[in-house]
């Protein structure tokens, strides 16, 4: 193993993953006064945040009146009681100010007439508790505020001299007696293991959305954090609970934001019907991505569908007029024109409800520490390790998110972390010596993919885990399906041990890192499809024909899943949290959830 | 002098690997693809790739990749997005330099031929080392500089017709199509700061809430830094987002020549 | 090899806080050319008669030895400030930079004074 020699560090905090959560936490980390680094895969401004479209919710009220427990009322309906109502309350009410601060480090918001920021209507956001009209409650700029503020906070922390390891890929925690003590990482342009040493490691490594074959997600969206989770032996969260976007262009799968229908697009069949008025009277188009997502799965199972093959649906956008078009949605007007063909001035878009977000994550609590449950403490922190967005699971989101939650997830909880890492890391605390075998988990895997000799290419084994994962967890399932493809997945987890790696290089090794990139989808996808083969019932997202209705006396609680290294998934649950931060606010019981 | 002649390692060698399509396939189509091993002795070489186009997706990068998923697991690029919004796959196609995720291959005649951008140091195959580009960025400070305090509880007000001053500028994905298609980048891109870095500072200096708009002019005005551009306009050609550095760059001119009058 | 920070590079030893000057006189010596060139083309082929003494009298006229005089100092002044330009894309190494720019600076400055003396010498003397 001479070829792997340890190049050491030792910071306060060390940030994995540069998106939205990982710089907020970082800027905020080396405002602070700790010495903090962020390791990431890719330049920051690649990461997935980049590619949020509509906009960030936040109850500003600059275009009508809202509320800050309006939002919380609909994030909590949009969760379908799953979301935990402590955290949630906390992210609604802190969210006017963590919007106004980022127009303050100068996020090029579309505007008012008045020169506030301009706010969209977007599916699920209301006003007066559900009762009122809808809301216009998600801050945007034109339809990129995720790459607004994406560089945004790159720039944020340029300006506060943050140290990055750039094309940097974590392979692995370093965990002592339970505790993290840091994360091992290789430097792809030199293929030379590094080892950082740290007293809080803060996980901000985004989503898994590759397990699917066909999703909004960029190829990097591999759950690189939970797999690290995983195989440092705790457990994942909610994993079953995976968002079907509304709008995936058929085909490419690229996103069309939902602020298209925010801003009056319409959703229609074969026969021109608009058909969401018969789903969801009240909200129609702007009812809850999952709600849609499953009304046009039906349109097209009832053979309403669109196309050569009734296989997917219009999204009319030509009503609009190109004035419209232009200001308010530039760029999807520019991404259909390239991957559907369509001048959406005249023509709609074919879109598919497409994979697009994983509610689940890493349990964490409202600091992002991250918790597991032991000895019967469902909230038991695990020392030394942190977890923001969408790789955590705090639980804000529930069963479904509503949509400009996600940037709004971000920020609040990047922004809390770093200030509960200022609160109980001491800037320059010692190290203790980490243990002699530490790293030797990460630098065994890396060595072993990188001479794996196997019969089969990566891509192949990631295609049938992909294939898997498309056709038996998706958007409606049923027990048979699951069962199913539980155990497809496992034959395909059986073959990762035949793989193949056929670059041996050190520098710049793709192959190696596709390779740890699989290894991590492989567990987070076993952990979603048992997921779903054990929650007996249908709430949000995760809707099982077998099992239609909400089931909030069995069922109102999170689902914790283990995988080992043999794909083998063990579950477990933890209670949601019904109860406030505050006497702000009440607690919003369970009821029906009807748009 | 300026080096005209490749240093004698960087010699490409035209006639590497070349992959046959499986029998059977339709509808082929060539692509030649720079390569480059930093860990191997050889000199760099063209390989060619035969891809069956019926089972690849539209754009470069379906292609790239599926060159990469069932041919050549060791070809390296950069991607992520797949959908024009991140930047990663920026390189020379057809002798372009553009984003190989909203290329689309029907639009190449013949070979599709991919190199690495252009004048940079390549550190393997198709993957440039973009440290100094990302430095540029950084050395014009871009973000807002204020001396006013912001209003506590509300935004900075701008009007809707400043805000969209800095709304396309805005949208840059620092890419490095623009600056790597600048022959005056390609001989001084030490001093000069080229296109992506000076769009990226007229961004904050037309911004009406920044308030540092004299510091950035004085920091740019520079026989090097700003005054290489020779409104070659290549940039503009080269921008995938349809961006126009080199109009970005005239006005950062005009305006420090109209502050000494 | 330099290890110095990516950044300590591209800041180097800052902005020269120059070059709006050069841009702006670029500009200002193209326009004169744009008016000036055309004028003197022009009024050689009206002059017809393009002999020495019949040249000669059309320089010592006063408007043309002082448009005359003008573009001479155009030519030089711009063929200086595009060639200075040239020479610094293209050449790298600072020593030979410096040399050529100071043998151009000097081989433009004695043509555009020699120029220059040349024209009044014709329009003051008044010799054919």
């Amino acid at each position: 193993m001479s070829a792997y020699e340890f190049v050491d560090h030792s910071y306060d905090v060390v940030v994995v993953g540069a998106g939205g959560a990982g710089l907020r936490a970082t800027f905020g980390l080396a405002n602070s006064g700790l010495s903090v680094a962020c390791v990431t895969k890719v330049f920051p401004t690649r990461s997935h945040t980049v590619a949020a479209q509509g906009g960030i919710s936040a109850a500003l009220g600059n275009m009508g009146q809202d509320d800050w427990r309006w939002h919380m009322y609909d994030t909590i309906k949009g969760s379908d009681w799953l979301g935990d109502q402590d955290a949630i309350e906390f992210m609604c009410k802190e969210a006017p100010a963590a919007i106004l601060e980022l127009e303050h480090y100068g996020l090029p918001f579309s505007r008012t007439e008045e020169g506030k920021i301009y706010q969209r209507p977007f599916g699920g956001m209301t006003t007066q508790y559900g009762t009122g009209p809808a809301a216009q409650r998600t801050c945007a700029a034109a339809d990129r505020t995720g790459h607004a503020m994406l560089h945004t906070l790159y720039q944020q922390a340029l300006k506060h001299e943050a140290q990055f390891f750039i094309e940097y890929f974590a392979v692995d925690l370093i965990m002592e007696n339970g505790e993290c003590r840091g994360v091992v990482a290789i430097d792809m342009a030199t293929g030379k293991v590094h080892r950082f040493r740290a007293h809080m490691v803060v996980l901000a490594t985004g989503g898994y959305g590759r397990a699917y074959f066909s999703c909004t997600s960029a190829h990097t969206c591999t759950g690189d954090g939970g797999g690290m989770v995983l195989r440092a032996g705790l457990p994942m969260q909610d994993m079953e609970f995976v968002q079907f976007h509304p709008t995936g262009i058929y085909g490419s799968g690229c996103l069309i934001t939902e602020g298209a229908r925010g801003e009056g697009g319409i959703l229609r069949n074969s026969k021109g019907e608009a058909f969401m008025e018969r789903y969801a009277p009240s909200a129609k188009n702007l009812a809850s991505r999952d709600v849609v997502s499953r009304a046009m799965t039906i349109e097209i199972r009832e053979g309403r569908g669109v196309g050569a093959e009734q296989d997917h649906i219009f999204l009319h956008l030509e009503h609009l007029g190109a004035k419209v078009l232009q200001e308010k949605l530039p760029g999807i007007s520019e991404t259909a024109k390239i991957f559907a063909g369509v001048d959406v001035t005249k023509q709609p878009i074919p879109v598919l409800p497409t994979v697009h977000y994983n509610m689940g994550g890493i349990p964490t609590n409202i600091h992002g520490e991250v918790v597991t449950l032991k000895n019967g403490n469902p909230d038991s922190v695990v020392p030394g390790l942190m977890a923001v967005g969408e790789a955590a699971c705090v639980s804000v989101h529930g069963a479904n998110r509503l949509g400009s939650n996600s940037l709004l997830d971000l920020v609040i909880f990047g922004r809390e972390a770093a200030r509960h890492c200022a609160e109980v890391v001491k800037p320059g605390k010692r190290h203790k010596p980490l243990a002699a075998d530490a790293g030797d988990l990460a630098v065994s895997r890396i060595d072993r993919y990188r001479n794996a000799k196997g019969e089969l290419k990566t891509s192949k084994i990631r295609l049938d885990m992909q294939r898997v994962m498309q056709n038996h967890a998706a958007v409606f399932r049923t027990g048979e399906s699951l069962q199913e493809g539980v155990d497809k997945l496992d034959k395909v987890i059986d073959s990762f041990g035949s793989v193949s790696v056929s670059d041996r290089g050190l520098v710049w090794n793709t192959d190696l890192v596709e390779t740890l990139e699989l290894d991590n989808l492989l567990g987070q996808a076993a952990a979603t499809i048992s997921s779903a083969l054990n929650r007996k019932e249908s709430r949000g997202a995760h809707a099982r024909e077998d099992f239609p209705n909400r089931d909030d006396a069995n069922w109102m609680k999170h689902t914790l899943s283990w995988v080992d290294g043999r794909g083998k998934v063990t579950l477990d649950t933890r209670p949601v949290h019904m109860y406030t931060l505050t006497d702000d606010v009440e607690v919003v019981p369970p009821k029906a959830r009807v748009y | 002098m300026a080096q005209f002649s490749l240093p004698a390692n960087s010699v490409v060698n035209p006639n590497g690997n070349v992959h046959k399509a499986p029998a059977g396939a339709k509808d082929v189509r060539s692509f030649s693809i720079y390569r480059f091993d930093p860990e191997s002795k050889d000199k760099p070489r063209i390989d060619t790739y035969e891809v069956d186009m019926g089972s690849c997706g539209p754009m470069v990068l379906d292609a790239l990749i599926k060159i990469k998923n069932e041919i050549d697991p060791s070809l390296t690029f950069r991607r992520s997005c797949r959908e024009g919004i991140c930047g990663s796959c920026a390189m020379n196609i057809d002798g372009v330099n553009t984003l190989a995720c909203i290329k689309a291959s029907a639009e190449i005649k013949g070979t599709v031929k991919i190199y690495p951008l252009p004048h940079m140091p390549v550190i393997k195959d198709l993957v440039p080392d973009l440290t100094n580009f990302y430095a540029q960025y950084a050395s014009v400070k871009p973000w807002l500089q204020t001396r006013t305090p912001a209003p506590p509880d509300q935004e900075r007000l701008q009007s809707k017709e400043d805000q969209e001053k800095i709304d396309r500028p805005s949208a840059c994905i620092l890419c490095a199509c623009c600056s790597t298609s600048c022959p005056s980048y390609w001989w001084n891109s030490d001093k000069y700061l080229g296109p992506a870095a000076l769009l990226a500072a007229y961004r904050w200096i037309i911004d009406t809430r920044d308030e540092a708009t004299g510091e950035r002019l004085d920091e740019l005005e520079d026989p090097f830094r700003l005054y290489r551009c020779h409104t070659i306009m290549n940039c503009a050609e080269a921008c995938p987002k349809d961006l126009n550095p080199a109009r970005a760059i005239a006005e950062i001119k005009r305006k420090i020549a109209e502050r000494k009058q | 090899m330099s290890l110095r920070s990516p950044l300590g590079k591209v800041l180097g030893a800052g902005a020269a806080k120059e070059g709006a000057h050069h841009w702006w006189a670029q500009r200002i010596s193209a326009v004169g050319l744009v008016l000036l060139a055309p004028w003197f083309l022009l009024s050689l082929i009206a002059l017809g008669d393009l002999s020495y003494i019949n040249v000669h009298d059309w320089i010592a006229a006063p408007v043309n030895t002082v448009l005359l005089s003008l573009l001479v100092l155009a030519v030089t002044y711009h063929a200086y400030l595009g060639l200075q330009v040239v020479v610094e894309d293209y050449v790298a190494h600072k020593g030979i930079r410096l040399l050529v720019l100071l043998v151009i600076k000097f081989a433009l400055l004695i043509m555009g004074v020699l120029g220059i003396v040349s024209v009044l010498r014709i329009a003051f003397t008044g010799n054919h």
